[in-house]
């Protein structure tokens, strides 16, 4: 059976699945006599299990299957939940993870669940002594009420192992309008097709058929365990109906990525287009191109509007990271998260989720205290890390702050003066400066490495990552209160108008935003200075940048090399490079550069004939 | 004379799955499709008496068929063959004319039970 196809789905379903999964353990495990989280946990095992079974992922349905036994214990038993069972469930969430992604990447042969299989089975054999076989009985007679109305109540159960009970369910129904008149169902079509449908459905049948042949015609839809049809008048409570989810469909991310680069290329040639309009001086063709260019706009904000992601699809993991540290740590921890619904791009969102990781590690690591020392600051024994997003204009601002020891500036400032990076008489560290210097690597003042907040490389990958993105970081710091780390991100993917420069056989483009103006190097009056090329522009000296040289690219630039003048504030640079290919607008990706690469790239696009370009970073050359 | 099917699978293997069930039981699968389009040719050309249809294919969809197909013989019997947390499409594809479904990883069993169903 081809289930490639289905593959990517199952494995977004799951991550999905299991991400409420591990929420629902955390509020269980806050509040142990809740009975809400086990119910969902329960649905969303057995999501997985039948998701799994039907890839063929024999692994992971065991698993699920065995660890939904469980839970169905529990959640019959009406048992709260003990510290062991909990860790439990965490470790089989984790298992199913593993096994999961394994599977997916064809690894399922090398996924041992044997261990946590063996702890989940133990523990429901000693859940289910306790509970009593008695209570996991399937209640006999049907619980759905009888709908008032005319005609006869008839009652059906379906067979528990039937699959899709809503659609059988339906076709059942559909039978039944062939025999009379069907009215008054209950639950509702909406609840039937939800998940928690469980095959029990009632219903007003107004015919002239027989009881007996109205049975049988039941029996004939499939998958009926049991049929009662009755004239009785009894009116009961009606089955409370399960609300309609609005409608959704997935796109695969690499569908949507697409369809921007097609954009970036649509706003070229509206551009193109334009420029001829405007050249032709042709009344129809200039108003063919005012509706082409406003088309293509509105298509442009539509699908930024199709990419916006709330923010909780990647912050709802970071509970249970929390959690599972604060625990290795022996430290208590107190973890909020507000403004979940607040929405970026997917490749911005998907972009942030590592850097977040690094953030809240340093956090509950290095930032918050050990209850102990916390008392003896005066403190309350629980810190507190707080994630936060926040809408600020056209930017969103995402959080991340503890009430922590803070970052200690004397120690940053004493190691940067040992490596000769700040003045040796200097006395304090702005803010800024302080940011500066944590994003160099080599700056860890942390006493131990560790595997939880690494080597002090975190905060230079967060700047990094954030830059490249068009963002911004902040950081604000305070002795003994703690640390806030804010992250300013554009909300949307930036398409923008850059230069395709030439060099060698690479393609590079270069945001306008900082070109000041492009000229013939071989027209201008370069002179010699310090070893550094500089060229005369009117009235000041534009120091050179051969973009060859930088790169390493063998051979000699062309006689006639072009040279992109950038300017940021009052500095500027001339970049040299072999040829200029015109302008274009590009999607920016953000870009993590590998280690040991220049740091003149901001990111990266694909250019219309599908060729990955890197974009250069003004701000790298000036 | 035994009953013809016409089997409507993007997959090979899910085609040749079903055919072998089918044929084994002594149904006569008569054509294959691997699109809805291809299925509403061959539904018009073959006139079979009972049709498998996957709910997930290239081109049109196997609901898209199940309506084209009803639309020119409103008696044709169609069988979705769906994969599980496809609920909603199986509901939308009765809706539009199709008697029964079944569910993958199919059991030979079940398969016959809902071919037996929908020419009974």
């Amino acid at each position: 059976m081809d289930l490639s196809q289905y593959a990517e789905l199952f494995l977004a379903e799951s991550r999905e699945h299991l991400s409420t999964i591990n929420r629902l353990l955390l509020e269980w495990e806050r509040d142990p006599q809740a009975s809400e989280p086990v119910a969902g946990i329960f649905r969303a095992m057995h999501t997985i299990k039948g998701m799994a079974a039907t890839m063929g992922y024999a692994k992971v349905a065991d698993l699920a299957h065995r660890t939904e036994n469980l839970l169905d214990l529990l959640r019959r038993g009406e048992r709260t939940a003990s510290d062991e069972v909990l860790e439990l469930l965490f470790k089989s969430a984790d298992s199913l993870d593993q096994a999961i992604e394994a599977s997916v990447a064809g690894r399922e042969s090398q996924v041992d669940v044997g261990a946590v299989l063996q702890a989940v089975d133990d523990a429901a054999s000693s859940v289910e002594k306790l509970v009593g076989r008695g209570k996991r009985a399937r209640p006999s007679a049907p619980a759905v009420a009888a709908p008032a109305g005319a005609g006869r109540v008839v009652q059906v159960t379906l067979v528990p192992e039937s699959p899709l009970k809503g659609a059988r369910a339906l076709i059942i129904l559909q039978q039944m309008e062939t025999l009379g008149r069907v009215h008054a169902v209950e639950p509702t079509p909406a609840a039937m097709e939800a998940e928690e449908f469980d095959g029990r459905f009632a219903f007003r049948l107004e015919t002239e058929a027989a009881d007996e042949a109205v049975a049988q015609a039941i029996r004939g839809g499939g998958d009926v365990e049991r049929v009662e049809v009755a004239s009785t008048d009894a009116v009961e409570p009606a089955v409370e109906a399960v609300g309609r989810q609005a409608r959704h469909i997935r796109v695969d991310l690499r569908r949507l990525d697409a369809l921007m680069n097609l954009i970036g290329e649509l706003l070229t040639t509206r551009a193109a287009l334009a420029d001829i309009s405007v050249r032709r001086a042709d009344p129809e063709l200039e108003e063919v191109s005012a509706k082409f260019s406003q088309l293509a706009g509105d298509l442009q904000s539509e699908i930024i509007q199709a990419r916006m992601t709330p923010v909780w699809q990647v912050f709802d993991r970071f509970p249970r990271l929390v959690r599972d540290l604060s625990r290795k740590l022996g430290k208590q921890v107190a973890f909020r998260v507000q403004g979940k619904d607040i929405e970026l791009d997917r490749a911005i969102l998907d972009e942030i989720g590592d850097s977040l990781v690094h953030l809240l590690r340093n956090s509950v690591g290095h930032g918050i205290e050990s209850p102990k020392e916390r008392k003896a600051a005066g403190k309350p024994p629980e810190g507190v890390v707080e994630l936060s997003a926040v809408r600020e204009r056209a930017a969103v601002a995402i959080r991340v702050r503890d009430d922590g020891r803070g970052i200690d500036r004397a120690k940053i400032l004493a190691r940067a003066q040992q490596l000769g990076l700040v003045d040796a008489d200097a006395e304090s560290l702005s803010d800024e400066v302080l940011l500066r210097l944590l994003s160099q690597s080599g700056m860890s003042t942390a006493e131990e490495v560790s595997d939880v907040s690494g080597r002090g490389v975190g905060v230079d990958a967060v700047v990094h990552a954030t830059r490249a993105l068009g963002g911004g970081v902040e950081v604000h710091t305070a002795a003994g209160e703690g640390t806030t780390f804010t992250l300013r991100l554009p909300t949307t993917l930036a398409i923008v108008r850059a230069l395709i420069a030439r060099v060698g056989e690479e393609r590079y483009a270069l945001p306008i935003t900082h070109v000041a103006e492009t000229l013939d190097l071989g027209a201008a009056h370069v002179t010699r200075a310090d070893e550094r090329d500089a060229m005369t522009l009117r009235e000041g000296v534009v120091p050179l940048v051969y973009l060859r040289r930088m790169l390493e690219i063998a051979g000699d630039a062309p006689p006639r090399s072009p040279v992109i003048v950038l300017q940021i504030g009052e500095r500027r640079s001339g970049l040299v490079v072999d040829q200029l290919l015109g302008q274009q607008e590009i999607v920016v990706k953000a870009f993590t550069p590998p280690r040991g690469m220049l740091p003149i790239f901001s990111g990266a696009t694909i250019l219309g004939e599908g060729r990955p370009v890197l974009i250069l970073d003004a701000g790298g050359f000036v | 004379m035994s009953h013809t099917v016409l089997v409507c699978d993007d997959a090979i293997f899910m085609r040749t799955m079903i055919s072998d069930i089918l044929t084994q039981a002594g149904y006569e699968v008569v054509g294959e499709a691997e699109s809805g389009t291809q299925a509403v040719e061959k539904y018009a050309q073959l006139k079979p008496d009972l049709v498998t249809m996957d709910i997930v294919m290239p081109d049109m969809g196997g609901i898209d068929a199940v309506r084209e197909i009803v639309k020119a013989d409103p008696s044709a019997r169609i069988l979705m063959c769906s994969a599980m947390g496809q609920q909603a499409l199986v509901v939308e594809a009765i809706q539009a004319g199709a008697k029964d479904f079944v569910v993958k990883p199919f059991q030979p069993s079940r398969v016959l039970e809902a071919v037996q169903r929908v020419l009974g």
